[in-house]
């Protein structure tokens, strides 16, 4: 006679094959494991192996022979090494990376700590204007900037317009100035936020009391803030460098051309002459020498590190 | 065998099974992202995994898959009702080398027919991706301007028999301010040397943003005709390192590069240079739209031309329909239409019948004798092209 019992069992079987700590596991972690699987390490996967092969010129296959031609090629050049254009770009995006990390450091940092200090309706207000421009497209900010510089720019010509200046001056136009403010306004709520919720967490009777005992501000800056917000600082300088080394539409828009970055000279290499290996030998340097830094940074700090001291 | 064993066994079904399950989970989920890739496939021979090229509907419809520029949808409409039973499926792309990119790795088969740059076509000619024109089916090609005839004998005839169809070209030369710039002898002089003419123009040029446009510029002025006469373009190492020379030495000159049409559009009319090597589309946009300050001149070392050419998949199973779509591209109704969408004119001069006075001046006739002195743009020679990338490179490092 038929009975509820299969359905139950089944029941019971879903149950009990849901209960089991792998399929926890597998229902928990499984959709974003797969997600990452399939959007980051498939294909970092895919450009490491096609490094190591090349990519034939008259029909863009590649051809599946182990090779070292492509990081080979990075340094030819005829000249010395550090003068082929592969390093002159790698070593102009870690310039440009730096200084716009330290540019973000220095605004970013007392504001934060004013923050830290305040809190309240201020606190609401400043973030709600430094996350302001985030509810537009990226690519619609920086091309903002590309409005603000050059000769003819908004810039020029309102100082010209006031009679402040005769002809547009040079550090308005386009250039490396021009990316390094473009990048540093992209990359500024990164580092603000991240050295909020540190300095947030900080006792801020320490810093009174090393007053009281007599402690110049600097002292009290270099001996006491700067030590215990100091994951802060440096979670905050990887939001903000590791992005900007391989920059590319900040600098496409605001270098002119005339700046070459290493994420452009790697797109320049695919878009004109599909060297797809080529240009994965090239993103294999920035990404080791960026897995690199945060190696070196998490020596200093954990991941919990970076949301408060 | 012992309970521990038999707990072990269990652990191992276990984990296949989970495994088995994983795996199955992610290739549902791969299924579901490649599925959506897919193009064309309309009709009832579309198999819901992008179809083949060319199918036939339930209905005895013919459905021709097109990669090609946006502004072709233009003539969708027309030329489905010219074409008794032809669907049209229209997939814009804005890159000549993704076009063969897709083709080469296997979609030639989802299209029935492309529209590269000139200078590609020899790419699908040498991977065997392309079928030759058939002459029965285009019979415009006859209309067509003796130069792009010769075009086509030069660049991709093999056997006696044609690869492509040009269906609309432009041509690189400069344009500049005429309330700045006087007057001149259009050369690439002005682009390369200074005191060319009375105006001040350090950090006031404007080169183009790609090495297939500026090198050959730089080889004009140079005097390297030569280079640009074969099929494909070819340069000596001592050649390049000539180029990368003048290149680098202008560059303090410039104001930049820029490849965009509508960047450099913005940044003529923001006042951000006065002379610019671009494309003749970006000064006729720009007069259509009432900047009468801009003038474009075509240097009389010779201006670099561009034409969009029409080609046939080897594997489309429609290909006599395919050219006949084709052959409706350069009708003088649709050449005008796509004419007016990008403010290039069509390959075919009777299309001027179908143009304004105004429209004619702009994208209309042009005057063969105009088109004489043009190279076209061509690829770059296989053996010659790792040196001529780094010299660009170079330049660009510089």
């Amino acid at each position: 006679m038929a009975t509820d019992e299969p359905d139950e069992s089944v029941r019971a079987r879903v149950v009990r094959l849901l209960s089991g700590p792998r399929s926890r596991l597998g229902v928990t972690a499984g959709p974003s494991a797969a997600w990452i699987l399939t959007l980051l390490v498939a294909p970092l996967a895919f450009m490491i192996a096609v490094s190591f092969f090349e990519v034939s010129s008259l029909t863009y296959q590649i051809i599946y022979e182990p090779t070292l031609n492509n990081y080979r090629s990075l340094f030819d050049g005829g000249g010395l090494i550090w003068q082929t254009p592969f390093v002159t770009a790698l070593w102009l995006s870690y310039v440009i990376a730096t200084v716009t990390t330290v540019l973000c450091l220095a605004l970013a940092f007392p504001l934060a700590y004013l923050l830290a200090r305040k809190g309240g309706q201020l606190f609401k207000i400043v973030i709600f204007f430094v996350l302001l421009p985030f509810f537009t497209m990226y690519l619609v900010r920086a091309y903002s900037w590309v409005l603000m510089f050059g000769p003819g720019g908004v810039i020029n010509s309102t100082l010209m317009s006031w009679g402040l200046i005769d002809a547009p001056l040079g550090i308005f136009n386009y250039g490396i100035p021009a990316i390094i403010v473009g990048l540093a306004h992209a990359y500024f709520p990164y580092m603000l936020l991240t050295l909020y919720a540190s300095l947030d967490g900080l006792d801020f009777s320490i810093i009174e009391a090393a007053r009281d005992l007599g402690a110049s501000r600097v002292e009290v800056l270099r001996d006491h803030v700067v030590p215990l917000t100091l994951p802060g600082i440096i979670g905050g300088s990887l939001f903000v460098f590791v992005p900007s080394v391989g920059a590319f539409i900040t600098p496409t828009f605001l270098g002119q051309g005339k700046v070459q970055m290493i994420g452009m000279l790697i797109e320049s290499r695919v878009a004109g002459s599909y060297s797809i290996g080529h240009a994965s030998a090239a993103s294999m340097f920035v990404l080791v020498s960026i897995v690199g830094a945060m190696i070196l940074a998490f020596r200093y700090l954990s991941i919990e590190d970076l949301g408060g001291a | 065998m012992s309970r521990n064993d038999s707990a072990q066994s269990n652990r191992h079904v276990n984990r296949r099974k989970f495994i088995a399950g994983a795996g199955a989970a992610g290739t549902i989920a791969l299924a579901g992202c490649s599925g959506s890739g897919g193009n064309g496939g309309n009709g009832d021979g579309g198999d819901g995994n992008g179809g083949d090229g060319g199918t036939m509907g339930g209905d005895g419809t013919t459905t021709i898959n097109i990669i090609t520029w946006e502004e072709y949808a233009e003539m969708q409409e027309n030329i489905e009702s010219t074409l008794d039973g032809v669907e049209l499926n229209i997939t814009p792309s804005t890159s000549s080398t993704e076009m063969f990119s897709q083709w080469s790795a296997g979609q030639d088969a989802q299209y029935d027919i492309a529209v590269p740059n000139n200078n590609l076509v020899p790419r699908f000619m040498d991977a065997g991706l392309v079928a030759p024109v058939n002459n029965d089916m285009v019979n415009n090609f006859g209309s067509m301007y003796d130069r792009f005839q010769s075009f086509v004998d030069n660049q991709f005839t093999e056997d006696g028999d044609a690869y492509g169809v040009p269906i609309r070209f432009g041509w690189y030369g400069y344009s500049y301010d005429s309330r700045s710039v006087p007057d001149h002898e259009p050369s690439y002089d002005i682009l390369f040397e200074e005191d060319y003419v009375d105006a001040s123009l350090d950090g006031e040029i404007i080169m183009y943003d790609e090495a297939a446009k500026s090198v050959p510029a730089a080889a004009l002025y140079l005097g390297m005709d030569d280079a640009m006469s074969g099929a494909r373009m070819t340069f000596t190492e001592d050649q390049l390192t000539e180029i990368q020379e003048l290149l680098i030495e202008q560059k303090p000159r410039l104001q930049g590069y820029i490849a965009p049409d509508p960047t450099f559009i913005q940044e003529f009319r923001q006042g951000n240079f006065l002379v610019g090597h671009s494309g003749r589309n970006e000064t006729v946009q720009m007069r259509s739209e009432g900047d009468d300050w801009v003038e474009f001149v075509a240097p009389s070392e010779g201006a670099l031309a561009w034409y969009e050419t029409a080609v046939v998949s080897a594997a489309s199973e429609n290909q006599e329909t395919a050219w006949e779509v084709i052959n409706e591209f350069i009708t003088p109704q649709n050449g005008a239409a796509l004419a007016e969408a990008g403010f290039s004119p069509s390959t075919n001069p009777n299309v001027a019948d179908e143009l304004t006075e105004e429209q004619n001046e702009l994208y209309g006739r042009i005057d063969p004798s105009r088109l004489e002195g043009m190279y076209s743009i061509k690829d770059i020679a296989s053996d010659v092209e790792e040196a001529y990338i780094s010299t660009w490179e170079e330049v660009k490092a510089a």
